[in-house]
């Protein structure tokens, strides 16, 4: 997993919860906590340390993974403006993913696990996201999504009922636009 | 907090800020890598592709001077052959006139025989058949001869292209020397003296067609290089040293200089002029020899001479 990613969790739970939280969630991860955003370290680091963070704020892992996907959407859009900058709003975003932006970082990384995204929409106001991946990331994906429908200040509703942790080969992430 | 923690805390978040700086000036630069590295992949492709087709021009160019070659070899004998056909069909009439007095004179009277006979020796005189009867059987020959030649020329060629194939083959390089030098007998007939030293060499895993090539080009540059001088000669000598055999190909040429001698294999160095050579052939022949697992080397005096020593592994 590319280093920025650690760093931007590193971000989230300083602001939460103060360095001194972020000493004890690496210590119990039992990981060395230094990351820098141009290298890539082992996914099982990502994944202790994400543990470290549910047991010391006891939620929900799936609460805490989408929690960080929405404020990680906001950390890359102010470290990569350019990619949301270049969509109008939040579907055609959604549909550059995989064409735009897995493009650009697989020229600043050899990244091989990147997950595979297909977008198509169903009417005007709904998106089904086809999601593989190899991490099974889909919560993550779902709080990046809610990320982006507040930087395009879009309320949405998210549904999941194809899903990879529920025995199918990829997951099903419909995308509701909905109006207050 | 205390002052110093605050001092720390700010200090931390300076570093942080510098690192994130720091990061993205790794990030820049590394996506100009990743285009600059994009657009030589580019270049190199092209590069190649003009290689191929630079290899493709370099084939045709001996091509031509070998077409040219066996065109002059071919022609020699033909323009004999040619020659003794039209005398031969001279010949064929004279007889056949003397068979037509010969039946004429059979169903003649008795009393008329006397001069049928004498009309039949002045044709023999006036024709010249005596002279036809002695020169009639080397005419044969000669014209035996010369189709002979022109069968040869045309085995030699046929061995010479003989693997048009990528595959390697236990092949007589001797046999492939032979035949490349018959091909440019032409060239070298009367201005040039070949002294052969060749020894037979044991068969070698190899694409005799490809190293025919190699051959073919030294000695057309050697041919070149003794061009106009006195005694010009061009050597070709083969020995088995140690595991490989080795071709030497030398001239008591015009030699090179030391900076002509460092980039006779680089790809488009030629000291020919401009349109004359494509700059190609020694570096064709350089990559297929090592291609082959061998060596080849050069040696050259300035105004002495120079040779060319190629070594293959037997088993390669």
């Amino acid at each position: 997993m590319k280093g920025v990613v650690f760093n931007i969790l590193e971000d989230m739970v300083t602001e939460k919860g103060g360095l001194m939280m972020w000493q004890k969630v690496i210590d119990k991860a039992g990981v060395e906590g230094g990351y820098t955003a141009v290298s890539t370290y082992s996914d099982d680091e990502l994944f202790s340390i994400v543990g470290a963070v549910v047991a010391e704020l006891d939620l929900p892992a799936e609460t805490v993974i989408s929690a960080f996907g929405t404020y990680m959407f906001g950390q890359l859009a102010s470290r990569y403006p350019v990619f949301v900058d270049s969509c109008d709003d939040l579907f055609s975003f959604l549909e550059s993913i995989d064409s735009v932006i897995h493009l650009e970082v697989k020229k600043l990384l050899t990244e091989t696990n990147l997950p595979s995204i297909s977008c198509e929409r169903v009417g005007d106001d709904q998106l089904v996201m086809d999601y593989r991946s190899p991490r099974r990331l889909c919560v993550l994906a779902e709080g990046l999504i809610y990320g982006a429908a507040e930087h395009y200040q879009r309320p949405i509703m998210i549904e999941h009922p194809v899903c990879m942790h529920k025995g199918s080969d990829h997951c099903d992430i419909r995308v509701q636009l909905t109006h207050e | 907090m205390s002052d110093e923690a605050e001092l720390y805390r700010k200090a931390f978040e300076r570093e942080r800020e510098a690192r994130k700086a720091a990061e993205q000036v790794v990030e820049h630069h590394t996506r100009e890598l990743y285009l600059k590295n994009q657009k030589l992949e580019e270049s190199l492709k092209q590069l190649k592709d003009q290689q191929r087709v630079l290899v493709q021009n370099e084939k045709l160019a001996m091509l031509g001077t070998l077409a040219a070659g066996i065109a002059h070899e071919i022609n020699n004998p033909m323009a004999f052959v040619h020659a003794n056909l039209e005398s031969l069909t001279d010949y064929l009439e004279s007889y056949q006139k003397l068979v037509e007095l010969q039946r004429e004179a059979l169903t003649l009277a008795p009393d008329q025989q006397e001069v049928a006979g004498a009309k039949i020796a002045k044709h023999v005189a006036d024709a010249d058949l005596e002279f036809f009867e002695e020169e009639l059987p080397e005419l044969l020959e000669d014209t035996r001869d010369g189709l002979e030649r022109v069968r040869e020329i045309v085995g030699n060629l046929r061995s010479f292209a003989r693997t048009h194939t990528q595959e390697r083959q236990a092949a007589d390089i001797v046999a492939g020397l032979q035949s490349t030098l018959k091909l440019l007998n032409s060239q070298f007939r009367t201005e040039v003296i070949v002294q052969q030293e060749l020894q037979p060499l044991p068969m070698v895993q190899c694409n005799l067609s490809e190293l025919n090539q190699v051959f073919l080009n030294l000695l057309v540059n050697a041919g070149h290089a003794v061009e106009g001088r006195k005694g010009a000669t061009i050597g070709v000598a083969t020995a088995v040293a140690g595991g490989q055999v080795m071709i030497k190909i030398s001239d008591n040429g015009l030699g090179m200089s030391e900076e002509v001698k460092e980039q006779v294999f680089v790809p488009f160095f030629t000291t020919k002029p401009v349109g004359k050579g494509t700059g190609m052939g020694m570096s064709i022949a350089y990559g297929i020899i090592v291609d082959h697992g061998g060596e080849i080397e050069v040696e050259s005096t300035e105004g002495e001479g120079t040779t060319f020593t190629i070594k293959l592994p037997i088993e390669s």
